[in-house]
Formats: structure tokens, C-alpha cells, sequence
């Protein structure tokens, strides 16, 4: 009951402190749950993906993550620097069910402080908890090392429950991957991201 | 209603931190107030319901057809007491116990406060949350046109931690559920909540 109770909470703290209020509120309850969870080291990418597949990284507490090894990203020398993760389903997806066979509906505050997110930040949000979600494993990479090599989490594109998309231009464009190939993903994703090694020359798209 | 498919326990770990984050705002006390609040609100925005009978109650309760026990599985042992098999929150306490560390010491604080100021039956935050719901849901739930009254025996928490009403209580409350002293431990040994649902004659 605890996540119906948090769509309660963040419709209180909305009315209290404003959308904008819950987003700095949620980015800091990101950060402080990234730093809590210790730093990772992987001696290349085939140990990271073995161990994403094993549900052992950080990463794993938002469920079972698919490692798209086909969406490889390359640096300007064709080295694999990054590949890209997908959830099959939203982690917020259950809650909403949940609500909607409890109580009705979604409090109006979800898509405030989602448009909110997506006005003044970054145009990728679909539902509040996308939000702590960002900032969660932007921070998550930061603490994980593949060849002694620091990540960088980028969220690429999102789906949620009523069909609406949202891909971030902006991202895909650092890694130099084609709107269309992440537009195909969302058929069977719902959250799609790129993992990178931190400071490797990327070949930009178009 | 029927049963509710479970949630990602990440979102319950992220909650738990956003209940920390907002002690470290509040204090203890205030965690306390804004738990109660928070579950009197939830339980506010639930419909209303009605049941013809207290036998057609206790099927709801079973079947998880009712706000009563829409997030947990209940047993009814007697016409009266209420066994929760399995804690509501324990999938998520794993999860952050497994991936983050030890739970923060703000969750057992604000229960001690609780215990100290409402009545002695919380093991931790959430089961603030858990029993000010049912107090505030159970009176939204009519039987043969009688409101439901609700009452805790005791709490349980994976770990073993225990909490029982107090001395003075709980003579009336075993006698209202229709169950001994010893039946009480008996149940407490795997069980994790165990409390009453009554009208009044």
C-alpha cells in the first residue's frame, strides 16, 4: 500500500510546495538513494551485462533490465564504449494500476509535476516518478566503472500507460542513434536508456 | 476490487527514502503527523461500502474485495480477528535491506514516538501508515447498515521485532476477537499483523 499512499503524498506535497517543489524534492531523494547503495566495479562490458542479466547492479532494483546488445554504442576509433538497457515494463506501471483499482484515478499532480519536469528540465517524462527516476541512475552511473571507466546514464525515450511517447532528441543525438531505431523499441519497451563510458569520443548523429 | 497485482518494490524503496528525506525536514514528530495524515487521506479517497452481512463480509475480506483488505492478505481466524499472513510492506523492506543497507533509524524513532503517543503497536513508520488506514477506512465500511470498528492486537515485523497491546487493552480486545493469551503467540509466531473488525450490537 505504500506506493498508493506515496501518490497521496505527492499530491500533498504538490499542493504544498508546488510541482516544482516535488521535483527537487524527488532529484534529492534520487541522489541520496544512488549514494546509499556503494560504488561498482566491472572488469569490461560482457561482466556488467552478465551481471545486469543477474539482477546484481544497482541498476536492478527498478526489475528485470534487458541489455540490447545489438544497440551497441561505438566511439570515433569503433570500440564499444556503451550499449543500451531496457525496462519491459514502467516501474510506475503497477502503481498506477493499483490506484486505479483502489481509489479511481491519478491525482492531477502526476502530470503537473511531470509537464513541469519536462517544461523546465528534460522533455522525456511521462509520469512524476520519472523524475526521481533520472536523476536516480544519472547518479547510479556516476558509482559504476566498466574498465575502470565511470558511467553516464542517459534516458532515451519512454512510453507510458495511455500510449504517449516521449524521445529525447537531445540524448540520442550524443550518441549518434537514429529517433527511429528507439521509436521501434518502444513497440516492446517501455523505458529505454544508454549506459556510456564517461568521457569517450563519440561519433555525434546527424 | 479482487486482488491487486504487486507493485515494484523500487517504488516502495524510493518512498521509504522519501519519508527520510522528509524527517530530516520535519523531525520525528512531524513524520508522525504527516504518516497519519497521509494514510487518513488515502483511506478518505477509497469509496465508500456497504455489505449485507457480516458473512458476506468476511468473504469480501477473504477475497480482497474490500478496502479492508485490499492490500494485504487476510485470514479471518474467528467472526472477529483478523490474521495478516504476510506484512504488506515486507517485499519492499527486502528490497531495501538487500540493495541499500540497513533500514535508517528514522523509521523505528517515529514509531517509538507513535507507540508513545497514540497507542504501542507500530514496529516501524509503515506501520503507522498500515494501522491509522484501517482505523480510517474501517468506519467507510457498513455491515447490515452498522459502521466497522477496528482495533490492533499486534504487529510482528520479518525480522522478529513484536509489538502488543498494551496490558490494560488487551484482555478486552482477545476477548472481542474470541481468541486466548496463548492462541495470540501461537499466531505471532508466523504471522505478521493480528487485530479485530466489530460492529457494535
Amino acid at each position: 500500500m505504500l506506493d498508493v499512499a506515496l501518490v497521496s503524498l505527492i499530491n500533498d506535497l504538490s499542493e504544498k510546495a508546488g510541482a516544482d517543489g516535488v521535483i527537487q524534492f524527488w532529484q534529492r531523494v534520487g541522489e541520496n538513494l544512488a549514494s546509499r547503495m556503494g560504488k561498482e566495479a566491472y572488469l569490461g562490458w560482457p561482466s556488467f551485462n552478465v551481471a545486469v542479466r543477474e539482477g546484481r547492479t544497482a541498476f536492478s532494483i527498478e526489475g528485470e533490465t534487458v541489455t540490447l546488445t545489438d544497440m551497441a554504442i561505438m566511439d570515433v576509433d569503433g570500440d564499444v564504449v556503451g550499449y543500451l538497457y531496457a525496462l519491459k515494463q514502467c516501474v510506475f506501471l503497477p502503481t498506477i494500476l493499483r490506484v486505479r483499482y483502489t481509489s479511481g484515478d491519478l491525482p492531477r499532480a502526476d502530470r503537473e509535476v511531470a509537464q513541469e519536469y519536462n517544461d523546465s528540465h528534460h522533455d522525456i517524462a511521462i509520469c512524476n516518478f520519472c523524475v526521481f527516476h533520472e536523476r536516480f541512475r544519472e547518479e547510479v552511473a556516476k558509482n559504476i566503472t566498466v574498465s575502470s571507466q565511470p558511467l553516464n546514464c542517459l534516458l532515451l525515450a519512454t512510453r507510458g500507460f495511455t500510449g504517449e511517447t516521449k524521445i529525447s532528441t537531445k540524448n540520442l543525438q550524443k550518441i549518434g542513434i537514429n529517433p527511429e531505431h528507439v521509436r521501434a523499441l518502444l513497440r516492446n519497451y517501455e523505458c529505454v536508456y544508454a549506459l556510456e563510458m564517461r568521457g569517450a569520443r563519440l561519433k555525434e548523429g546527424d | 476490487m479482487a486482488r491487486l497485482m504487486e507493485s515494484n518494490p523500487f517504488v516502495e524503496v524510493a518512498t521509504h527514502f522519501f519519508l527520510e528525506d522528509l524527517a530530516d525536514k520535519v523531525g520525528i514528530q512531524g513524520l508522525n503527523n504527516y504518516l497519519i495524515g497521509l494514510a487518513k487521506t488515502l483511506a478518505n479517497h477509497m469509496p465508500e461500502e456497504e455489505w449485507r452481512d457480516w458473512k458476506e463480509f468476511l468473504e469480501a475480506m477473504r477475497a480482497g474485495d474490500t478496502m479492508l483488505s485490499a492490500f494485504e492478505d487476510v485470514v479471518a481466524l474467528t467472526d472477529c480477528c483478523m490474521v495478516t499472513r504476510h506484512s504488506p510492506f515486507e517485499r519492499g523492506w527486502r528490497e531495501y535491506v538487500k540493495r541499500v543497507g540497513s533500514f535508517s533509524p528514522a523509521h523505528k524513532k517515529v514509531a517509538e514516538f507513535y507507540n508513545k503517543n497514540v497507542k504501542p503497536t507500530a514496529v516501524n513508520s509503515l506501520h503507522i501508515i498500515l494501522q491509522t488506514f484501517r482505523a480510517a477506512a474501517a468506519p467507510r465500511v457498513k455491515v447490515a447498515g452498522k459502521s466497522v470498528r477496528y482495533a490492533q492486537i499486534a504487529t510482528v515485523w520479518p525480522d522478529g521485532q513484536r509489538m502488543v497491546a498494551s496490558d490494560a487493552e488487551r484482555p478486552e480486545l482477545l476477548k472481542k476477537a474470541g481468541i486466548s493469551e496463548t492462541k495470540l503467540r501461537m499466531l505471532l509466531r508466523d504471522n505478521a499483523e493480528v487485530w479485530i473488525l466489530w460492529t457494535e450490537k
